[in-house]
């Protein structure tokens, strides 16, 4: 059978859609517009928290040129959200962030419609702000949202006044392993809210027809989830809203919930146009959907060989005013605060809270480097007070294949010990350079499971058409997924045609998040070219009286004894019968677990789950504080390489955003105002910040990927910050722990050090 | 405000145009001529993605008032090789997998052809490749792809200057 000859997966293609992209001819979600579009833009707020006691538009609405002002009286008053439905499109009678949307305009041009947005006047009246999470947590704190009860939320979410989650791990007897531990240790860390960084800004537009059927073109990353919340937000059917994503400039799980399809919307309905919105560099930072600052304690107890005996950790991650993606990622930092390590004994507790700050998304393995950062942190500082070396305490602890996971599921194709043996001897862990320090991490993350279908269709030239409802965000996992369906159906990758996701026409995916595309997406692929060779090998069997077992797939042909039949014939053929067309889908069942060691956890066990472990060595410059990367190393276990080169790309790419985050970026905030609102102040990493990241693909098959791959995405940006706090300790003796690791922070912390 | 009248050429075309004396030649090439490969984000020349360009250097066409092109040539990514015929430096970017999401591919490939030909005949290191496109922001590669695609287009070269070539 062709699919054992692999000649398209695993190997280094060009990807599809590179040419187009790299002659500027490929259309993006910002460059999308319909012929008379009107450009939207929206008022938001600026101060924190406060009353909304009127808002007066009649100078925009008077404006030539202004074709719509719209606010909260003129959108139906209808709560939207991921888990829980806390969110309105714009503010009703409460101003809750600075930026926070009050009201919309759309106008001939954005230069109009902004000063329609100056000719707004705002009425409210402050509120007393509550910008620290651990001060919104405690009993007497003013409620955020003193209605949260009526919200409708997904049921397996706890809530309580200002917490928007809570969820619990927990097995075994934590506090007599304490008790009897040699050492126990207690730290507390902080991460920093980083935005995700796409270059292209999200976008959209909007048009009704006149029927009453509205089309967005959207670059979001769900395109299914823009429709649902889009439906929620008009009160329309699904099936009456049309989500169109020409082109995705990067997403990185920013772009997870609705960025603006729905200001769009409601201004093309008000003005009976079509309506283009895009954000600027400062709505990006004050009112997109960042990752979650946090505030991590973990306390450890140990053998005196370093062996972990127990673990308590708690963790709190800062939702902002509307609880965005922060449940959910506060649940998965559970999983991530065990790290790959054997720990008999746990309690873990996650806390989401609601805060006066930007609302937060998903950004890349949302809570995965934060939690990383604490565990493999603390796992050093345990290390150093022992006297072990970082590698061999890591090496004592991980888990082996069997072990069981934190939810008690059996753990398969566990590779940890490889990824650390892989990348010490890469790095030369065991060599110093004097003025240098070499730090080492290692973590797990899950394969996003959720369902995936695709259609397929032979086009008459032998091609075939795949129509897939995930989105291609610039991974490459959708010619991932390309390359498995070329696979199995014997034509090489440039026969795939990839469509442009659209909701009226392409079947349901969960979509582009989670490290899950090309691994479900390529399931479906296996299952629908499974149903097409079947279908061509039944035709040709019939035609030539043959036997179907006797048939084989190859160079765009179907291969009876010594004759081909090109498929560009037999799809012709078929026209007569409405051609070949075949469905295939995929969901992979998650492994048992033990219920009892969870609670309300959306996602209380791991499909999949990888392994890897990331090295680096680092100088710092004693009169600056200034850390310099010389080398990092990468060992991740991909389960199958579809195409090395495309997943060396995510690893390098991946690397540099966990630079950014463990050294210079935040979205810095006083007073519940953004100091750094634009590109120049918030600090993303340059060419000039970024080391060679040298890749090392290590492949313990999955069961359950195709040709045993796992998921690739997400991991590569977990360990960064985590590897290079070790690799500055290892040069200076000095941990930080807080994120970012500024040169200012270092710089503190060295001269605090050399006064003790 | 009263429009003015400007010629500019655009990828070696002659193009008439009516503009606002304020508006960018980023807007003029997206809005007025359609040609959307320069590309929008941050408007304040700090992520490149809107380079183009202007006597064959590199310059942010974000900031860059169209009224102060008149009898410039301009050369945008359009004018710069089609899907077709890939110019070689944008072959070299798609061979290397330098190209993921691409939105910031276009002024990329701008940057290093500018850079190229400034530097004429001589090869490159990997760190002044570096610091010639410190001033494009790429969230997607870590910029290790982009690099090495450059390295080799500019290896490849044997000898001879490329030059951007108007299609």
């Amino acid at each position: 059978m062709c699919a054992n000859r692999m000649t398209v997966v695993g190997q280094r293609l060009e990807r599809l859609d590179g040419a187009v992209k790299a002659t500027g001819r490929f259309v993006y979600g910002a460059d999308f517009a319909l012929l008379g579009t009107l450009h939207g833009k929206v008022l938001r707020s600026t101060i924190p928290h406060g009353r909304l006691i009127r808002i007066d538009t009649t100078r925009a609405r008077a404006l030539r040129g202004v074709r719509a002002v719209i606010t909260s009286a003129d959108v139906p008053t209808t709560h939207y959200g991921n888990a829980i439905k806390d969110q309105t499109v714009f503010a009703t009678d409460t101003i809750r962030f600075v930026g926070h949307a009050l009201a919309a305009v759309a106008a001939d041009t954005i230069e109009i419609a902004e000063q329609a947005l100056q000719a707004i006047t705002v009425e409210a009246e402050p509120l007393p702000p509550l910008f620290d999470p651990e001060v919104a947590t405690a009993p007497d704190a003013p409620l955020l949202h003193p209605d949260w009860q009526s919200y409708v939320a997904l049921p397996v979410i706890a809530r309580e006044g200002n917490i928007a989650g809570r969820s619990r791990m927990h097995y075994g007897d934590v506090d007599a392993a304490f008790a009897r531990s040699y050492r126990v240790y207690e730290h507390r860390f902080t991460t920093a809210l980083q935005h995700a960084g796409y270059t292209e800004p999200r976008a959209a537009s909007a048009a009704w027809d006149s029927t009453g059927v509205l089309t967005v073109w959207s670059n979001g990353q769900l395109p299914f989830e823009v429709q649902t919340t889009l439906s929620d937000i008009l009160q329309l059917p699904t099936s009456r809203i049309r989500v169109v994503v020409p082109g995705v400039g990067g997403g990185f799980g920013g772009k997870l919930r609705i960025g603006v399809e729905h200001f769009a919307a409601l201004l093309a309905r008000a003005s009976g146009r079509p309506v283009k919105l895009i954000t600027t560099s400062e709505e990006e930072l004050i009112a997109a959907h960042p990752r979650q600052a946090s505030i991590i304690t973990l306390k450890t107890g140990v053998s005196n060989d370093g062996h972990i005996l127990a673990r308590e950790g708690n963790v709190l991650v800062d939702c902002g005013a509307y609880s965005g993606s922060g449940p959910g990622t506060g649940a998965v930092a559970l999983q991530c605060l065990v790290g790959p390590y054997r720990t008999p004994n746990l309690r873990l507790q996650s806390l989401a809270v609601y805060t006066n700050k930007v609302p937060s998304g998903s950004f890349r393995a949302p809570s995965g480097p934060m939690a990383n950062f604490a565990v493999e942190s603390q796992m050093d500082m345990i290390a150093r007070d022992l006297g072990i070396d970082p590698l061999e305490i890591r090496l004592r602890n991980v888990v082996q294949e069997g072990d069981l996971g934190p939810a008690g599921e059996v753990l398969t194709s566990v590779s940890v010990e490889e990824c650390l043996r892989r990348a010490a001897d890469r790095i030369g862990w065991h060599q110093h350079t004097p003025g240098r320090g070499k730090g080492i991490a290692c973590s797990w993350w899950m394969t996003t499971g959720g369902s995936s279908g695709v259609f397929i269709k032979l086009n008459s030239d032998g091609t075939v058409a795949l129509n897939s409802g995930a989105v291609e965000l610039g991974t490459g996992a959708l010619s991932g997924a390309a390359q498995i369906l070329a696979e199995e159906l014997g034509l090489g990758l440039e026969d795939v045609r990839i469509s442009t996701v659209d909701t009226q026409h392409v079947p349901y995916d969960y979509g582009a998040q989670g490290s899950r595309t090309a691994f479900s997406v390529g399931n479906a692929c296996r299952a629908a070219a499974a149903s097409m060779r079947k279908q061509l090998f039944d035709v040709v069997a019939a035609q030539h009286g043959v036997s179907a077992e006797d048939l084989v797939l190859r160079d765009k042909c179907v291969i009876v004894g010594n004759k081909s039949i090109p498929l560009a014939e037999i799809a012709r053929a078929q026209y007569t019968g409405g051609g070949l067309i075949a469905h295939g889908s995929a969901l992979i069942p998650p492994p048992a677990y033990d219920s009892a060691r969870v609670e309300n956890h959306p996602l209380p066990v791991w499909n999949t789950p990888s392994f890897h472990a990331h090295a680096a060595e680092v100088g710092v410059d004693p009169e600056t504080g200034e850390v310099t990367i010389y080398r990092y190393v990468v060992a991740q276990d991909v389960g199958f390489a579809i195409n090395p080169a495309s997943i060396e790309g995510q690893i390098e790419g991946g690397v540099s955003q966990g630079i950014g985050q463990a050294l210079s970026e935040e979205i810095v905030y006083r007073d519940g105002h953004v100091l750094n609102a634009n590109l120049t102040d918030y600090k993303m990493p340059t060419s000039l910040d970024v080391p060679e990241i040298e890749s090392i693909l290590v492949e313990y098959p999955s069961g359950a990927g195709p040709y045993g791959a796992k998921g690739v995405g997400e991991p590569p940006c977990i360990e960064p910050p985590a590897t290079i706090a070790n690799a500055i300790a290892a040069a200076t003796g000095l941990w930080i722990q807080s994120l970012p690791i500024t040169a200012e922070k270092v710089l503190l912390g060295m001269r605090h050090k050399g006064k003790q | 405000m009263s429009r003015v009248r400007i010629t500019l050429s655009i990828n070696g075309e002659s193009h008439e145009l009516e503009i606002e004396p304020h508006w960018t030649l980023l807007h003029v090439l997206r809005d007025e001529i359609g040609l959307m490969g320069s590309k929008e984000n941050c408007l304040e020349a700090e992520c490149g993605v809107c380079t183009v360009l202007l006597d064959g250097k590199a310059v942010n066409s974000c900031i860059l008032l169209a009224a102060l092109c008149p009898g410039r040539e301009i050369v945008t990514i359009e004018g710069f090789g089609n899907p077709e015929h890939l110019h070689p430096l944008q072959h070299a970017f798609v061979a290397h997998g330098a190209v993921q999401c691409g939105y910031c591919i276009p002024g990329m490939i701008l940057t290093a052809q500018s850079f190229l030909d400034e530097i004429g005949d001589r090869r490159p290191s990997r760190e002044e490749i570096r610091e010639a496109i410190s001033g494009t922001l790429c969230r997607c590669t870590g910029y290790q792809k982009i690099v090495d695609a450059i390295a080799a287009h500019a290896a490849g070269r044997g000898g001879k200057r490329a030059q951007a070539h108007v299609c």
